[in-house]
């Protein structure tokens, strides 16, 4: 049993990240954008979830009494039963979640960008990082949008799904949810779209040159980077059946990311998936162990700092001794002198 | 008047933030994301010294000033220096120092938790306001403070303009390749840079927990308003941070105070929000802070054109 739990643990973790990994490598591995702030995608999720789906079922039921944290409570527990009754009920409601997830996702992800239209590549990077920061410690003070730190509870979309299979369930569902992305953004990516962002990626001077906007470009990337990513954070949020705002912390939801990212190899997505797996073995065996190793190695402290450490430690590693990752990107195929023509470019032209 | 003791001893701590921010990017060309949690080492260090050996954080500013500023050269030495070398892309060197923001917290929350079991007293939050005293009438932090800003800001200025090390710094900032060419030898600048950027940030640390509380995360939370001073102040330019520091510190203190009496406390949680806007204005008025402002053209033309 334990055995189980701990295999469907890693599944349904490799579901979300790889969601996650790959809105990212759309945006950094792709198109060159440094998104810092990726915690902000999937914080949009959870507020789709919690704050909006939420309010909606709750005026459409027309449950009363007290604010949303407390008619969450209520909202709950009538819908499961409802839900118990009509699985199609409880599927319609996830397929709403996602749906609002995504489109807010890319409402916020095409506002979010907007900078970038005056800023240079680590200006944008710190902004990036500074909105996503203080969206998160806002929706996490303010308990009217999503319960803050209190949080709110969520319907079990699932409830149908007797108790005891209700995580295997989960898990299928996360898995089903992570392979459509999977196959979405890989089609999308091999098309003339993919190599135009990485053509960005490379020289913008030479995307200017054929006639294409830049800024539209990226906002239409990020746009469909942070609809996926929230994608991710409306899966979670169902799955934990709550959201609280300060789950949404910048090193869970940006820095490993970008630490799967880097691990796999950016711009190809069997790597990002790769980097994924890896990561994800690791951090569930750290969590599941948590106590054990606690007491073996006789840590006057929490193994969560333990797992900072060797987290950032191993990102150090990565960028300095595989930058690629453990999968390389294979080059677009070019005739040689378009290859040479474009190496003279960058070297003129240092940087951006 | 509390209020504004208060703003002006968070834009003094906020000011010493930012030129350490402003000097590791002027000689590196990273935005060095963990300098929130250089930050806490430093009040981390007081804590320890205050606990352990009882010495009042005032007199643990210098033991402070040189630990920190052995942590920012073993964070330019171990980490940027071999990336550097590699020719890593900047936003690579970003990440780094996403990684080596993420290491300080592991490091500081499993140093907070030991020392909580060491000392038997709850270190998890802490918050120095029950050692001030009051000094000629005023809370002894606004007097500290400030005198920290004064003898640095007089030190870094003797440095910089009266000794040949200084005339050394400016050239490899403003120009590293001439400056090299001309026998300077920039990696020393670079180490001087970070060795500084750490001990500011040490000391603004140590005197930190005098103004709110902190546990191992408040770099995290910090690191908004240090970003957005250095960015108002242009990230190229020392004396744009100062400026920096004061407006960011300024109004995040007094604007969400003057909100909070108007629409009511509430609004007191959001003076991160405050920044944030600040931030955006700066960058959508003056993409390049106000160091890049027009009417410092004349004194800046140089370094516009040689860059």
């Amino acid at each position: 049993m334990a055995q189980e739990y701990l295999l469907l643990d890693i599944i349904l973790w490799f579901s979300i990240y790889l969601i996650v990994a790959l809105s990212l490598n759309i945006e950094y591995g792709y198109a060159g954008i440094p998104n810092f702030g990726r915690a902000l995608a999937v914080l949009v999720g959870a507020i789709a979830v919690g704050g909006v789906v939420n309010r909606i079922l709750i005026v459409l039921l027309g449950i009363e009494g007290g604010g949303l944290i407390e008619t969450s409570g209520t909202l709950k527990s009538t819908v499961n039963a409802m839900i118990a009754q009509n699985p199609l009920l409880g599927l319609g409601i996830l397929v709403l979640c996602l749906l609002i997830a995504a489109l807010m996702g890319a409402v916020t992800g095409a506002l979010f960008i907007l900078p970038s239209a005056k800023l240079r590549q680590d200006y944008l990077a710190i902004t990036l990082l500074a909105i996503s920061e203080v969206l998160f410690l806002v929706s996490n003070y303010n308990t009217s949008i999503i319960g803050g730190y209190y949080g709110v509870s969520i319907p079990d979309v699932l409830a149908f799904v007797p108790g005891e299979k209700r995580f295997l369930a989960f898990a299928l569902l996360g898995v089903g949810i992570a392979l459509l992305v999977y196959l979405f953004v890989e089609r999308l990516l091999t098309s003339p779209y993919g190599r135009l962002l990485k053509a960005m990626r490379e020289n913008e001077d030479v995307v200017k040159a054929f006639g294409k906007n830049i800024l539209v470009l990226r906002i239409k990337t990020v746009a469909l980077g942070s609809a996926i990513a929230a994608l991710a954070g409306a899966f979670y949020s169902l799955y934990s059946v709550n959201v609280i705002a300060s789950t949404f912390f910048r090193v869970d939801w940006t820095f490993f990311p970008f630490l799967m990212l880097l691990l796999g190899g950016m711009g190809n997505n069997r790597g990002v998936a790769l980097g994924v797996f890896s990561f994800v073995i690791v951090k569930v065996l750290l969590i599941v162990y948590k106590f054990e190793i606690k007491s073996t190695l006789h840590l006057p402290f929490e193994a969560t700092w333990l797992e900072y450490i060797l987290f950032g430690v191993l990102m150090l590693l990565i960028l300095y001794y595989k930058p690629d990752g453990l999968i390389k990107e294979k080059p677009v195929t070019m005739t040689p002198p378009i290859k040479h023509a474009l190496k003279q470019k960058a070297k003129e032209t240092p940087g951006r | 008047m509390a209020v504004l003791e208060g703003a002006v001893v968070y834009s003094n701590l906020l000011v010493l933030l930012a030129i350490g921010l402003t000097i590791t990017y002027i000689t590196t060309g990273v935005p060095n994301f963990a300098q929130g949690s250089m930050a806490i080492f430093g009040s981390f260090v007081s804590l320890s010294l205050w606990l352990l050996f009882n010495i009042h954080p005032y007199y643990s500013l210098p033991v402070s000033f040189i630990l920190g500023g052995g942590l920012g050269i073993a964070i330019y030495i171990l980490v940027l220096k071999p990336m550097i070398k590699k020719e890593a892309m900047v936003v690579t060197l970003m990440i780094a120092t996403l990684a080596v923001d993420l290491i300080l917290l592991g490091v500081l929350g499993a140093y907070s938790d030991t020392l909580a079991e060491l000392t038997g007293k709850g270190t998890k939050k802490f918050i120095f306001t029950p050692l001030d005293f009051k000094l000629a009438g005023l809370d002894a932090i606004l007097v500290v403070s400030s005198a920290v800003i004064v003898f640095i800001l007089f030190a870094l200025f003797l440095l910089l303009y009266k000794t040949k090390f200084g005339i050394a710094l400016r050239a490899s900032m403003e120009n590293p390749a001439l400056a090299e060419i001309m026998g300077v030898n920039v990696e020393h600048t670079r180490l001087f840079s970070w060795f500084l950027s750490g001990s500011l940030a040490a000391v603004a640390g140590s005197l930190l927990p005098f103004r709110q509380e902190i546990v191992p995360a408040t770099g995290a939370i910090i690191i908004v308003s240090i970003f957005a001073a250095s960015i108002v102040g242009g990230l190229g330019s020392i004396y744009g941070a100062l400026a920096g520091g004061y407006i960011i510190g300024m109004s995040e203190s007094l604007i969400t105070f003057y909100l909070s009496k108007a629409v009511g406390p509430s609004v007191l949680l959001y003076s991160k929000v405050v920044s944030l806007l600040v931030l955006i204005i700066a960058l959508i008025v003056s993409p390049k802070g106000i160091a890049g402002l027009e009417i410092w053209r004349k004194r800046t033309w140089r370094r516009s054109t040689s860059s």
